[in-house]
């Protein structure tokens, strides 16, 4: 496919309690073995995308460790190239810390490119999509801007502060750009995915830059709405925005159904993601798991229902988990209950009795955390 | 310079007849193993451990897969840029008949020209059907300590094992000399590994000489150990204390894959120190529905367990079907088991489905059961 791959960052609205204060959201794990930026490199990659540019607000380390070369993701080692992007000076506020500048600051790794689109997409939206079938549609209707949605019926509660979009029915022409404030059900929500030519988009790029700097690229496009013709392309599988703790809980939580699970991951559409080579998970004799999702890695000798239990956990005789995300390297002592927690990396639960969290708010447990 | 002058030659050409339609399209070091691994990762991961740099790999039965795979050696971190995995597959010379490997010693042989171009100080060969883990750099460091000519790696068996295996007569220094093969009456316990380091030279010399002799089985137990002895060359035993198991039968494949399921198996395969690698595949995370239960069991991703699974090692994206009951059974990467099947002291084969009520094996047979087609009964 002949456009390069931006993946770009969330902007603040996005805010996942306690993981998102050690990585950025693309690199929270989830699902066991994933970190968020799988889905979006892998429909990327899948796509055909050799050349991807990902970039990065912040903590770029962690990012950098996962995709390293890009080869895991099938990106061919000479005629493609996965870099991670970020801003090499240090912004004098928050604010200025937006898509855009960084796009400017890095602005000849994006001129250099000899594709003559781009397909831009953020990775905390988490769907299986075809970029080849946008493309298509994108050139046919000769559209100058691609924009791709979800028509969502849960926007009450998901997505919120997320872009919506006013489509008009037949055409699918965009009219403008709104926010989903959770007063409706029903609402059209942009994936702040976008397919345009890559003259387009530097000079948006340019000219947001120009006028406010303060500026993000949706600020641009919702201003450009009048000047280009924008349609949009509905996404029609499962589709989840990972902008909170209470909405990563609920998506992991949903994906936890198999069913649910095989609409996202989909035959011949493999997710790929980094791996580090560890042995198949032990359950010993103690070990009671049921409606659960496991990684290889781990060792299981208590009660395990329904929870997310990612690579490397221990979780020793007479514990409990329930309705719980345990993210790599948590450690879960003797007879300790969890009932909706969320462990960070590494965490260790030892004496403590019991954990008890709700579904809207499940409990934290901060990455190292010894408790 | 080279980090580790040693060469490692993995002899993988073998069929492992005994694991019958395992082997049937693969070759015994490709079998699977443990659910994601495959025979040859062992020695691979431990050459890999051992920081050895250059692996050739002999291959001959059924070599398709098993040359695809081992050539890709970054799965086991060998793909340096002064070293790797080379296939060795028999080949057609300049000047010589096509022929095959005839012995262990003659695929070493066959491939002079290739060791010769990487000119290694000292020699390891090894099986590529064993499991075990094992740190080859010991091993080379009591060969250059004790001066030997060649190394036999050796481990302690009991008296009545002892008739199955090439057993090592040794003196007090633990230099071999006599070597008997599966003896009626064993004068020793220390059996044979089928590991050896050789000091390359002195090896070469053995090999050219003995590819001439027409009588000779060209092989290493038979002829090139015994010329050695013979002659008076230095051979020393080196006592490995640790797992290790020969795969080559439906039973020991399943001991060994039981062997798992011990925690405190020496053949700990969650040791971060020294881990076995492989193929990385991509599969989803385990999912185990609301009425399953799992019980004792070593189980690896993509799988999908919705039935009653115990005593058993689940390989990659193996299907268990609801009200199923697997126990005491290795299911091999991508067998299906349809609901309310039974499936009890087996090894189902790669991607061989049992049909939903079958029911497979018994709790009482004397002999693990190897399901290897589509089994509907």
């Amino acid at each position: 496919m002949r456009a390069l791959g931006i993946i770009s960052f969330e902007d603040n609205t996005a805010k996942i309690e306690g993981l998102g204060d050690y990585r950025p959201v693309p690199a929270i794990a989830f699902m066991g073995r994933y970190r968020v930026i799988d889905f979006i490199l892998s429909n990327m990659t899948n796509s055909g995308i050799d050349n991807v540019q990902v970039y990065c607000k912040e903590k770029p380390r962690n990012l950098i460790e996962h995709l390293g070369s890009g080869s895991h993701y099938n990106i061919n080692s000479k005629r493609g190239k996965l870099r991670v992007l970020y801003g090499e000076k240090s912004f004098s506020s928050e604010v200025y810390n937006h898509d855009v500048a960084n796009y400017m600051l890095n602005m000849q790794y994006i001129e250099e490119d000899k594709n003559p689109y781009v397909v831009i997409a953020p990775s905390y939206f988490v769907y299986s999509i075809d970029f080849n079938e946008v493309m298509k549609q994108h050139v046919a209707s000769k559209a100058d801007v691609t924009v791709l949605y979800t028509a969502a019926n849960n926007a009450k509660t998901a997505y919120l502060g997320a872009d919506t979009i006013d489509i008009e029915k037949v055409t699918k022409t965009v009219q403008g750009f709104g926010k989903n404030r959770g007063n409706k059900k029903n609402a059209n929500i942009s994936l702040e995915a976008y397919v345009m030519s890559k003259k387009l988009f530097i000079d948006l790029v340019k000219k947001a830059s120009e006028i406010s700097s303060l500026y993000w690229f949706k600020d641009i496009l919702a201003d450009s709405v009048d000047e280009l013709s924008m349609r949009g392309y509905q996404v029609k599988g499962y589709v989840a925005c990972i902008n909170s703790l209470s909405e990563y809980y609920r998506i992991s939580m949903e994906l936890k159904n198999y069913k649910k699970a095989q609409q996202l991951f989909r035959p011949g559409w493999p997710i790929y993601t980094q791996t580090n080579d560890s042995a198949p998970t032990l359950y010993s004799a103690d070990a009671s798991v049921s409606d659960s999702v496991v990684a290889n890695g781990s060792e299981i000798n208590g009660t395990v229902k329904g929870s997310i239990i990612s690579r490397n956990v221990i979780i020793c005789k007479g514990a409990e988990v329930k309705d719980s995300i345990l993210l790599p390297g948590a450690y879960i002592g003797e007879n300790a209950k969890l009932d909706h927690v969320v462990v960070d990396k590494y965490a260790i639960v030892h004496h403590v009795k019991k954990l008890v969290g709700t579904e809207t708010e499940p409990i934290y447990v901060k990455r190292r955390d010894r408790i | 310079m080279r980090a580790n002058n040693m060469v490692a030659m993995i002899l993988a050409g073998g069929r492992g007849s005994r694991l019958k339609e395992l082997t049937k399209k693969v070759a015994k070091p490709a079998v699977h193993f443990g659910g994601k691994y495959r025979i040859i990762d062992f020695p691979l991961s431990n050459c890999a451990n051992s920081d050895i740099k250059t692996v050739g790999v002999l291959t001959q039965y059924e070599s398709v897969l098993l040359n695809s795979y081992v050539a890709r050696d970054h799965y086991w971190g060998l793909d340096t840029n002064n070293g790797g995995v080379f296939v060795l597959t028999p080949r057609e010379k300049d000047e010589e008949d096509f022929e095959v490997y005839r012995g262990t010693a003659d695929a070493i042989t066959a491939n002079i020209d290739f060791l010769d171009s990487m000119n290694p100080e000292y020699l390891l060969i090894l099986s590529g059907d064993h499991i075990y883990k094992m740190n080859y750099a010991k091993m080379l460091a009591y060969h250059k300590e004790s001066q030997a000519d060649a190394t036999i790696a050796v481990r302690e068996v009991s008296l009545k094992e002892a008739t199955r295996f090439g057993i090592m007569n040794t003196d007090n220094t633990d230099r071999i000399v006599e070597f008997e093969e599966k003896p009626a009456h064993p004068k020793s316990n220390l059996a044979s590994m089928g590991i050896y380091i050789f000091t390359y030279k002195t090896l070469r010399k053995y090999l050219v000489a003995d590819a001439k002799k027409a009588d000779s089985h060209h092989d290493f137990g038979k002829d090139i150990i015994p010329a050695y002895l013979n002659d008076n060359r230095k051979l020393f035993a080196y006592r490995f204390k640790g797992y290790w198991k020969d795969v080559g039968t439906v039973d020991s494949l399943w001991e060994a894959n039981m062997d798992l399921l011990d925690k405190n198996s020496e053949l700990d395969l969650g040791d971060k120190t020294w881990k076995i690698y492989t193929e990385d595949v991509n599969a989803l995370p385990q999912y185990i529905g609301d009425e399953a239960k799992i019980e004792n069991c070593f189980v690896t991703q993509g799988s999908v367990i919705e039935g009653k699974v115990k005593n058993s090692i689940i390989g990659t994206s193996v299907i268990i079907g609801k009200g199923a009951v697997v126990e005491d059974s290795v299911l091999q990467p991508g067998a299906i088991i349809g609901e309310g099947a039974t499936v009890i002291r087996c090894i189902v084969a790669d991607d061989v489905e049992i049909a939903p009520g079958a029911v497979a094996g018994s709790r009482d047979s004397a002999e693990i059961e190897l399901i290897a087609s589509n089994f509907v009964e």
